[in-house]
């Protein structure tokens, strides 16, 4: 489903942010990206939905060479991606409803598969109740939820999230976590980037550990430290 | 199309035009000016061509005969300039009749019965067909023999003939003026309504929105800043000419202005038609730039 292959990626200012990384998803694989701030999470990510593009290296994403795609076809890509964020990005001049409705109609979607499917996503993140209300009328939870609603609406095969639980308390917290494994178990494709260990370490799921831009441990059943399982805690 | 997505689609528009409306006055504004302008231009401009036209048309060629010209040669002459296809009419006007068009033009002020001889020789008064042939026809009649003195508005004609030029360049440098200044003030006030939007497209290109569906809203905002900022314009224009154009062309008889020199509906349209395609061009290029990057 998701495929690197020597990617490299120096930004513009000369910053080296992911260095000669290699990485294969299956599909319905559920990755946790760790490593502390500016060790590359967030970059890989930005790669896979082409935010930024590699210096080097392959990336294939869904059967598209994402790296060498044309400018005019990545919204094409990105409809097969859902992208959550730490801050949520709802606008907050539309309701719940007229968010997660926004991202189909702008896609250019017939009205009444928007009316079928939005109702859809916003009972699979529990919020059909609240689906009139603005997002400041929501808790932090909630809103996330919402973002998760309407990176779902158009069905993608991967879900990309970029610390979907930093903004949160614990409560919310699991709930995401919960509302992520959810997804997951229907058969969509989960990549969260976080440095929240105790999601990592309660869902004891894949775990891909960055440090300075390469990937030093790929853990098939891990926990958010090296080698916490047994016993020992690694500094840094 | 299903009517849900055009209603979906002009609710974005009816909405991001509402929410910015100090932004948009600014952009209405400066079409409107710049279309009020644009219009008293070529309104004025057609209203000068149209009197320099009618006075190019008045012009006639006077040519005096001299005082021991044979009516042979006065008749020969007549012959001659009636066979130039340049030459519209030649008519001999003797200098007894030249005499009593004098005293009719001057209205008795110069009193001819003092006068002993008649002192005016006879003339041929000819009108030409093209106002630009007035001097190469004088030069040829200037040449016949028997002809003494050929007089026309040589000053007033070239006069004319450079004004209308001149007006013309003129008039198409101020009108690619005021067009590039009105745009530029235009996809900078839509350039404004980008970046307070940028939230939204940003997610728009997140969750995969072609660029010109993003770019759409945006067209259609600078097409109806342009379509109210020129009907606006032709509000203030009718206003104006209904009030001061009748004023004008009482207090100004001898510039013989027409009522209306131009096709007002045709000027209409014309001035919509720009402040349409202000618009239109403003935003495409600055949301195209803010897209770009």
């Amino acid at each position: 489903m998701i495929s690197l292959r020597g990617v490299s990626l120096v930004y513009p200012n000369g910053v080296r942010a992911l260095d000669n990384v290699s990485l294969e998803i299956g599909k319905g694989d559920f990755v946790f990206l760790v490593g502390h701030s500016g060790t590359g999470k967030s970059s890989l990510l930005r790669l896979l939905y082409r935010e930024a593009n590699s210096t080097a290296g392959e990336i294939v994403v869904d059967g598209i060479r994402v790296d060498r795609l044309r400018r005019n076809r990545v919204p094409a890509l990105r409809r097969h991606l859902g992208v959550v964020f730490q801050d949520f990005k709802l606008l907050t001049d539309k309701t719940v409803w007229e968010n997660v409705a926004f991202a189909m109609q702008v896609t250019g979607a017939h009205t009444r598969d928007v009316m079928r499917q939005v109702p859809r996503v916003l009972d699979l993140v529990g919020l059909s109740h609240k689906s009139r209300m603005y997002p400041n009328e929501l808790s932090g939870g909630e809103q996330q939820r919402a973002a998760i609603a309407r990176a779902l609406v158009n069905n993608p095969k991967i879900l990309l999230c970029d610390e979907p639980t930093g903004n949160l308390d614990p409560v919310n917290t699991t709930e995401i976590t919960a509302l992520l494994q959810r997804i997951n178990l229907k058969g969509t494709t989960v990549v969260v980037a976080t440095h929240n260990q105790a999601v990592v370490d309660r869902m004891r799921r894949r775990v891909v550990r960055l440090e300075d831009g390469r990937i030093t441990t790929d853990e098939e059943r891990g926990y958010y430290y090296l080698g916490l399982g047994q016993g020992q805690v690694l500094s840094g | 199309m299903d009517s849900g997505k055009v209603k979906f689609f002009l609710g974005e528009v009816l909405r991001n035009f509402s929410r910015n409306t100090g932004m948009q006055l600014t952009a209405i504004g400066t079409v409107a000016i710049t279309i009020v302008l644009l219009g008293l231009f070529l309104f004025v401009r057609a209203a000068l061509a149209d009197a320099g036209n009618r006075l190019l048309d008045q012009i006639e060629i006077s040519a005096y005969l001299r005082s021991d010209a044979t009516p042979a040669q006065a008749a020969a002459i007549g012959d001659f300039l009636a066979k130039d296809p340049r030459i519209a009419s030649a008519q001999f006007v003797p200098k007894k009749q030249g005499l009593a068009e004098l005293r009719t033009r001057t209205r008795g002020a110069i009193d001819t019965e003092l006068l002993t001889e008649n002192p005016l020789p006879d003339k041929f008064r000819i009108k030409v067909r093209q106002p630009e042939q007035v001097d190469s026809v004088a030069a040829t009649v200037r040449r016949l023999t028997g002809v003494d003195n050929v007089v026309y508005g040589q000053k007033i004609v070239q006069r004319l003939l450079a004004l209308g030029g001149v007006l013309r360049r003129v008039g198409i440098g101020l009108i690619l003026a005021f067009v590039g200044v009105a745009s530029i003030i235009i996809s900078n006030t839509i350039r404004l309504t980008v970046f307070a939007r940028r939230r939204e497209i940003a997610i728009m290109q997140l969750v995969g929105a072609a660029n010109t569906y993003i770019r759409l809203p945006f067209i259609c905002e600078g097409l109806l800043d342009g379509l109210i900022g020129a009907l606006v314009a032709l509000a203030l224009l009718a206003g104006a000419r209904a009030a001061l154009w009748p004023r004008l062309l009482e207090a100004l008889p001898w510039v013989q202005l027409r009522a209306m020199p131009v096709d007002a509906r045709i000027l209409a349209a014309q001035l919509l038609l720009t402040g349409v395609a202000i618009g239109v061009l403003a935003s495409w290029i600055s949301v195209g730039r803010y897209l770009r990057t």
